[in-house]
């Protein structure tokens, strides 16, 4: 993740120190860690959620 | 007007007085300018304050109600607008140092749509630098102070607006929440903040940079469920300026306020989720209100939302890209205006891979789907607004709170803790209202979430109108 982050600091001149690339790496490293479980979930057949819909069921009081 | 107490006054209050010419606007204008430069400096609530346009449109008001032109409950009533909000001829910083001299030409459709009402805009308020985060201590234009105890930060991003209203430095305020940011605030000022469905009221106007788009809502700050009811009536419904704005028709929300809530079913989402890093007083005093829920005829009812445990993913995955989208000319052209630490999350925001975002998009859906689920067999779904009541700023400095003997950090790799507890409403765009559920020992408020269905705002405000009548946590105010 380091050689990631010396790219952006070059192609954006960031000017980062050596510290702060480290600082962000780590930080990189840690959301990919956080995203993984997202690829473990079957999403087969299911579409990116765009916008809300107004959904049609809805309990009805004291319904259980 | 000299025997008008501003402290805890509300719309719903006032509203009736005016109508009927007892209260003036202008002399209401007055009192809340002065109120705000006596109090602000020590609270910094307010960024900018627009004195001469305030009083311009309180007078506009005052005349036309005089002459019988009376334009409905937001007529002629003070509010302030979290400073992410475009306002035409007004600085709107963003709480950012690249924006410090930004004057939109254009008001945000909220903005315009309070204007129409008649209301009357005192100024613009603080927040959390370019939204990102929820303490409101803002290295560019001050930290905001909780007016319960200066030394605890307000919440944020919406800082200053939760201020505002919980001051009574105005009678109501506009803010945006994209993980949280008007409930997070809401509840440690103990004011009612709602996050109403996504897409039912406009976004135009919003910052760019300061919420992104998937998960990006504008809300309400208020005194009471009743003024936020009233309140959105009037910014909700379709703008073609805002594509993703619903296509809703938008009801009488003060309709449902005081229907009995007696046989409604209350979910309880099962499971950690809510539990982690929860600290005994927010436990026992969202124990006791579910207490008064059941007093009130409510059933309580356990549910299952498989997912839930994604939700800190599903919520960086979605805004951490999406706000890159948007950063990415001030990254190349003035990195070194961001705070360090904002800088530096954005960059690894960059290396965050499309498949990712794409992914969380569709696992977003299944979540809905297991809300859906539930909502077959509950009414409502409650829960802590936030797992503590207001950290000091020096809690924030450090970066963690002590309770109950043990240490929580206030931020992990999910990001931030302090919005934990509210982002599942975002990533789902579920209408969700945060009222005042009681006071830590040392005299701090404590919030409540109450979650419905897409667009059923309005059993939103029938629930959480019937627990605030009943709890009364709403006549308390903060001594200044």
């Amino acid at each position: 993740m380091k050689d990631a982050v010396r790219r952006l600091n070059v192609e954006y001149r960031f000017n980062l120190s050596d510290q702060e690339i480290d600082l962000v790496a780590k930080q990189a490293e840690e959301a990919a860690l956080l995203f993984e479980p997202l690829f473990e979930v079957d999403v087969t057949g299911i579409t990116p959620l765009t916008k809300i819909d107004k959904r049609v069921k809805i309990a009805k009081k004291g319904k259980k | 007007m000299k025997a008008l107490d501003l402290d805890g006054l509300t719309i719903s209050e006032i509203t009736p007085l005016i109508r009927k010419k007892q209260i003036s606007p202008l002399e209401l204008t007055r009192r809340y300018l002065e109120r705000i430069k006596k109090l602000n400096p020590a609270l910094n609530a307010y960024l900018a304050m627009t004195e001469e346009d305030a009083i311009a449109a309180a007078r506009k008001a005052e005349r036309e109600i005089s002459k019988g032109n009376y334009r409905g409950p937001l007529h002629g009533i003070p509010f302030s607008i979290k400073d992410n909000i475009a306002t035409k001829g007004v600085k709107t910083t963003a709480g950012s140092k690249i924006l410090a001299d930004w004057v939109p030409d254009f008001d945000a459709t909220v903005v315009e749509r309070l204007k129409k009402a008649g209301a009357v805009i005192l100024g613009k308020t603080n927040m959390h630098e370019w939204a990102k985060g929820s303490n409101s201590i803002n290295p560019f234009y001050g930290t905001s102070r909780n007016p319960w105890d200066t030394t605890r930060i307000p919440g944020g991003s919406s800082g200053g607006s939760a201020v505002a209203v919980a001051a009574s430095l105005c009678l109501a305020s506009l803010g945006t929440d994209s993980a949280g940011s008007v409930r997070n605030p809401a509840s440690l000022c103990g004011t009612v903040g709602l996050k109403p469905t996504l897409g039912r009221v406009s976004v135009f106007g919003g910052v760019a940079g300061t919420g992104g788009y998937t998960v990006n809502h504008f809300g309400i700050l208020s005194k009471t469920v009743k003024d936020c009811a009233l309140i959105l009536r009037h910014i909700a419904g379709h703008d073609p300026k805002d594509p993703l704005s619903a296509d809703e028709p938008v009801p009488n929300y003060t309709k449902p306020i005081g229907i009995p809530v007696k046989g409604m079913r209350v979910g309880i989402i099962k499971g950690g989720y809510f539990n982690e890093g929860l600290t005994g007083e927010v436990a026992r005093a969202f124990e006791k209100a579910l207490g008064m829920l059941k007093t009130l005829g409510m059933k309580i009812q356990e549910i299952t939302i498989p997912h839930i445990d994604l939700v800190p993913a599903l919520q960086a995955a979605s805004t951490r890209p999406e706000a890159n989208s948007d950063h990415d000319h001030y990254l190349r052209t003035r990195p070194r205006d961001y705070s360090p630490g904002l800088l530096y999350n954005l960059i690894a925001g960059l290396l965050i891979p499309a498949s990712v975002y794409v992914t969380a998009q569709r696992v977003r859906r299944l979540l809905c789907q297991e809300f859906d689920a539930a909502f077959e067999n509950v009414q409502v779904i409650v829960a802590p607004t936030l797992f503590t009541p207001a950290p000091t700023i020096e809690d924030c400095n450090r970066g963690y709170i002590e309770a109950d003997g043990k240490r929580i950090n206030l931020a992990d790799r999910a990001g931030n803790f302090l919005t934990r507890y509210t982002i599942p409403f975002n990533v789902t765009g579920l209408p969700t209202i945060s009222v005042c559920c009681g006071f830590s020992p040392s005299g701090l408020p404590i919030g409540m979430q109450i979650s419905a269905p897409p667009f059923q705002e309005g059993t939103v405000f029938q629930v959480a109108h019937a627990y605030e009548r009943a709890a009364e946590w709403y006549r308390r105010n903060p001594q200044l």
